[in-house]
This record gives C-alpha cells, structure tokens and sequence, in this order.
C-alpha cells in the first residue's frame, strides 16, 4: 500500500538515498587496477602519500563525480519527458538530442578542429550545441504542426532523429577509419577523466536545473492527467512544458556532452523508481536523480575493471546490467505496470 | 447589466471550428448557486460551451463572465479557484493512485515547495467519503471500473473548493444507483454549500428532476432555455433530436420517454 506523499516521506527516503550515493562514490572511487588506500590519500600514514593522492583526486573521484552528475541528468530528464509526453517509453533522447548531439561530434571529428573551450574539446561543444540545436528544430516543428500536440511533437522528433541518424552514417561512410573509431566510442557512450573546472560548471548546471525541475514537479503531476485536466486544476501549461521541456533538454545537452551516449539510464532509471515508490513527480525528480548517479556510477566503475586494463564504454554496461536489472523489477512489481500493458 | 445575482453570464456568444458556427449568439446567465443542465444533440457544442466557460477555449465573439469580470482576465491559477471541471476521457499513463488523484486538486493552494497540509489531506478524504470512495484510496486509478473512476473524479472536483463545478455527463459511466447518487451529490453540494453547479447530461428525466435551469442546445443559433419543464418539451426534443415518445407527468416534474420506429408502445402514425 502507498501513503501520498509528505515532505516528511519525501526526506525520508531522499537522505538514506543520497547517503548511500556518497557511500558508493567514494567506494567506487577507491576500486580499480591500483589499490588506494584513504588513509595514505589523505595524508593519514605517511608512506606514499603522494601517489595515492595523486590517484585518488586527480584521476578516480573526478571521474566518479562525472558518472554522477551525468546519471542524475540523464534519469531526472527521462522522468521529465517521460511526464511532457505521457508517454512511459520517452527518455532523454527521444526528441532528437542523441542524434543531434551525434551529428555534432561527427562533424567535429572529422573537420578536424583543435581548440577549446572553458576547458573542453571541440567534440563536447560541438555536441552540445548540436544537441541544443536539434531539440529547438523539434520543438519549432512540433509547434508548427500542431499547437499543443505531444503527438506532433514525438513524431517531430522521431523525424529529426531518422534524418540526422542518416546523415551521420553518411558522414561516417566517408569519414577515415581512425575518425569512424572516435565516433563510435563516443556513440556508445564513454566516461572519461574531466578537468575539475568542466565538473564545477557541469555538475553545478545539472543541480540547478535538477532544483528547477523539482519547483516543477507538483505542475508535472497534473500535466500527466492531460492539458485540459492540468489547466482546470490551475496549472499555466504552456509555460510548464515550455520550461521543463527547455531545462530537461539542457541539463541532457550538458551530460551528452560530458559522455556522448549514455543508453538506457534516462529510461529504466525512473521506471524503477516509480514501480517501487509510485509515479509522484516531486518524489521521482529527486529520487531518480540521485538513483540514476548510482547507476552510472556504478556502471562507469564496472566498465573500468572488467576488462581492465581496458575499459568498456558505459553505455555498453548501462544496457547489459540495466535490462535485466530492469525485467527483474519489473516482474517483481508487475501488479503496478498497469501503464506498461495498456 | 453585471447582476451580482448572477455567477456567470454569457453575452452573445459564438464559437466555431469551421466555417460552420458551433455556437452562435447564445446568451446565458447561472445564477450563482444555481443547478443548470444541458442538454442535446451529439456534435452540438455541449463540450465546447464547457470548454468554453472554464476557459480553455477563447471565444471567437461574445463575453464570458465570472462574478461580473471577464473570463479572460483571469489567470489560470485565479481560475481554478472559481472552478472545477470534470471531464469524461482519462488516459491513464503512470499509476497514480485514487488518493494521489484527488490530492492533486489542492495543487492551486500549495506553496513554493509543493507539499499540502494536514488541511488539504483532510480535504481529500472528506471529498472521498462524499463520492462513496474512500475505501478506493490507495488503488491505483487505472484498475478500478469506469463508474468508480468518474466518482473520484468529481471527489477531486470537490477537494479543489471552487465555488463553481462544471461536469462533462458525470453520470455517462454509471448505473442507476451510482447515476441518482451522484444527483443528489451535486444537489447536496448545491444546497449545503452554495455551489454553482454545470452539468452535461444526455439523460433529461434525471437532470429535470434536479436542476434549476435547462438549456437544450440545438447546434448553430438554436437553442431552447428555461426551467426544465419549459425546456424539456416533447415538442422542442421532437426539434432538436428528431425523435418522437411519450411524455408524461410525475409530481410536479415532466418526464419523456423517447419512442423509436420498432418501439413496443410505439403508437402507429
């Protein structure tokens, strides 16, 4: 049985949460090919204080912090537009970001460009603004075909991606096979060590947009009960899916950039948390955003170590472990799935 | 001209999708805490007059008033403190709950953060004690039946305290129980809390039996208004909907019983 939700049950649920985050990134933080010791990072003992530190700050936590801000975007933006579309089979790419963003980096790779911005390759920037690009295109025509129509809007996107999608292989058939090899790494999604100035800046846009998304979440609600029931019940529509809709995408623009394309989090992540704690938007938000850093933590941190000293791409891992992750879920919740079988 | 007697007050009204006008010219006044039914044909503009009254569609001429101050003027967070609607589709997409559902009528009173009180929680389940489902709190919206459902609807109508209730045949779903129960629900509400009631319905006898006023809508500029005895007339239902029967009367209220071709009782013409 579930009890509505209070700020109270809310808290409950977001602290222990947020603490196990913290438990499992610096755990995370500690395993890999080269043992750390905490003690010796931090300067506790004094033998080879240097080299763990050196490990443990420069190379591990900023790379966990990475998969962190990059799943709770991806898994609070799923939910988002999971709700904008009342549809449960929306993620974070569904409206053309991914390919947009994809387009982006092809393009970036194979004109070759060298320089950088606020501490970030061309790739990243080109696939930003690629992303953001092709979720403005989507939305204009999803606007201009149907006022206020989820439908025109989902095949606006699904349009948009095919034709992107196209052009991106038609660039990759052309494209030399080094350049093909950087693509699909990034296709497939991959985290890599950032500059800690990249973090502050990403991690600090996804957290606010997270915040702002939460402000949102009792208008998402009612959203999901269709425009006209939103409306009577004194939500200002328009503005609510203009908003959500805008800040969902950015904070998606910003963790494609981060990471290319991370599968699967953004659409099994808040799946799970509204099988086992109800569909509730200001408990989904945050609860999905902390849930989805775990996860790709998690996930970034497998790919290290399985076939160490290689490393997987994550996106790789997010879908071999999230699928069946998920099915189990589902099988074990399946009374609540009613929306998945209609 | 602004009667303060009044709670709405329509103005020369027209309305169309196409180039054929839906309404046109309708003229209309609720008095406030006035049960007002309407009535007619399918595609004769029942819905989109409600549409047009709590705002979600703009009048293409005319005026729509609110306690004397023009729909439009409104805000749409002001608006759903004046009015609640109740409508007949539902797409069930994520698992609410019925409690959940209803709850979520309070979202014009909450605050910055989002979260209601213990006041609003009591509000809730008063309304749900009101439309005999409480004891569907905690079930999810989509398993229970089409009935249940329209009544946690109008629970959540009520929970969200506006002093008007439009509803879009509230009754469609029901049996006949649960149809005179939900009735006497809205005439409770009208005489025990003063409220302004709306309501589409396709089932005249009922709503003559309740409401204050009728208005029979007939498509374009036609349209009959009074009070039910005068509205609901073999003569003007023979106009409207093409169809012929009996009427009769019971107490001081009429009734009609709609005779087809192959009709038992049917008296040969």
């Amino acid at each position: 049985m579930r009890e509505p939700l209070t700020m109270r049950l809310l808290l409950a649920r977001l602290l222990p949460a947020a603490a196990v985050l913290c438990a499992v990134m610096l755990v995370c933080a500690l395993v890999g090919t080269e043992r750390v010791s905490l003690a010796r990072a931090m300067g506790l003992a004094d033998a080879g204080t240097g080299y763990d530190y050196e490990i443990l700050f420069r190379i591990r936590l900023p790379r966990v912090v990475l998969a962190a801000i990059v799943g709770a975007a991806l898994a609070c933006s799923g939910a988002v537009l999971q709700a904008l579309l009342r549809n449960p089979l929306a993620d974070p790419y569904i409206l053309g970001i991914s390919s947009g963003a994809g387009l982006g980096t092809i393009i970036a790779v194979i004109s070759g460009v060298q320089w950088t911005l606020l501490g970030r390759s061309p790739i990243a920037v080109f696939a930003f603004a690629g992303a953001l690009g092709t979720v403005w295109l989507v939305w204009l025509i999803g606007r201009l075909t149907g006022r206020r129509q989820v439908t025109h809007l989902l095949l606006a996107g699904v349009v948009v991606n095919a034709f992107f999608s196209a052009m991106i292989m038609f660039l990759t058939s052309i494209a030399n096979s080094s350049q093909v090899h950087a693509t699909l790494f990034w296709l497939m999604g991959n985290i890599m060590e950032e500059d800690p100035l990249v973090l502050w800046i990403s991690g600090g846009f996804v957290l606010s947009g997270i915040v702002a998304l939460f402000f949102m979440a009792p208008s998402l609600n009612a959203v999901s009960f269709g425009e006209a029931d939103a409306r009577a019940m004194g939500v200002n529509t328009g503005l609510v899916q203009a908003g959500a809709f805008a800040v969902a995408a950015l904070i998606t623009a910003v963790a494609v950039s981060l990471s290319g394309l991370v599968g699967f989090a953004g659409l099994i992540v808040p799946h799970g948390v509204r099988l086992v704690f109800g569909p509730d938007h200001r408990q989904l938000l945050p609860l999905s955003s902390v849930m989805g850093a775990i996860f790709l933590v998690l996930a970034d941190t497998l790919a290290r170590m399985v076939v160490a000293p290689a490393q997987l791409p994550v996106g790789v891992v997010t879908a071999l472990v999230g699928g069946p992750f998920f099915l189990v879920l589902l099988v074990r919740y399946s009374r609540r799935v009613d929306w998945l079988t209609r | 001209m602004a009667d303060a007697m009044n709670m709405i007050e329509v103005d020369n009204l027209s309305f169309s999708y196409t180039a054929v006008p839906l309404l046109s010219g309708l003229d209309l006044e609720v008095k406030r805490g006035s049960f007002l039914a309407i009535a007619g044909p399918n595609g004769a503009g029942k819905s989109t007059l409600v549409n047009l009254l709590c705002g979600l569609l703009k009048p293409q001429a005319g005026t729509i008033r609110l306690e004397g101050r023009s729909i439009a003027e409104y805000k749409t967070l002001q608006l759903s403190k004046q009015i609640s609607v109740v409508r007949q589709e539902f797409v069930p997409v994520f698992g609410y709950s019925v409690l959940e559902a209803v709850l979520m009528a309070r979202t014009p009173y909450y605050g910055r953060l989002g979260f209601g009180t213990a006041q609003d929680r009591q509000i809730a389940s008063d309304a749900l004690a009101a439309t005999d489902t409480s004891d569907l709190a905690l079930r999810p919206l989509s398993e229970i039946s089409g009935g249940e459902r329209q009544r946690v609807f109008i629970a959540r109508a009520l929970a969200q305290q506006a002093p008007v209730m439009l509803l879009d045949e509230p009754t469609s779903f029901l049996d006949l129980k649960h149809q005179v129960g939900i009735y006497d629900l809205l005439k409770k509400m009208q005489v025990q809390e003063g409220k302004t009631i709306v309501a589409i319905t396709h089932d005249i006898n009922l709503a003559a039996q309740y409401c204050d006023e009728a208005l029979l809508l007939a498509g374009g500029s036609g349209y009959f208004r009074g009070s039910p005895g005068e509205v609901f007339t073999a003569k003007n239902i023979d106009k409207v909907f093409r169809v012929t029967g009996f009427s009769g009367r019971v107490g001081t209220g009429s009734f009609f019983l709609p005779l087809g071709q192959y009709a038992r009782d049917r008296e040969p013409m």
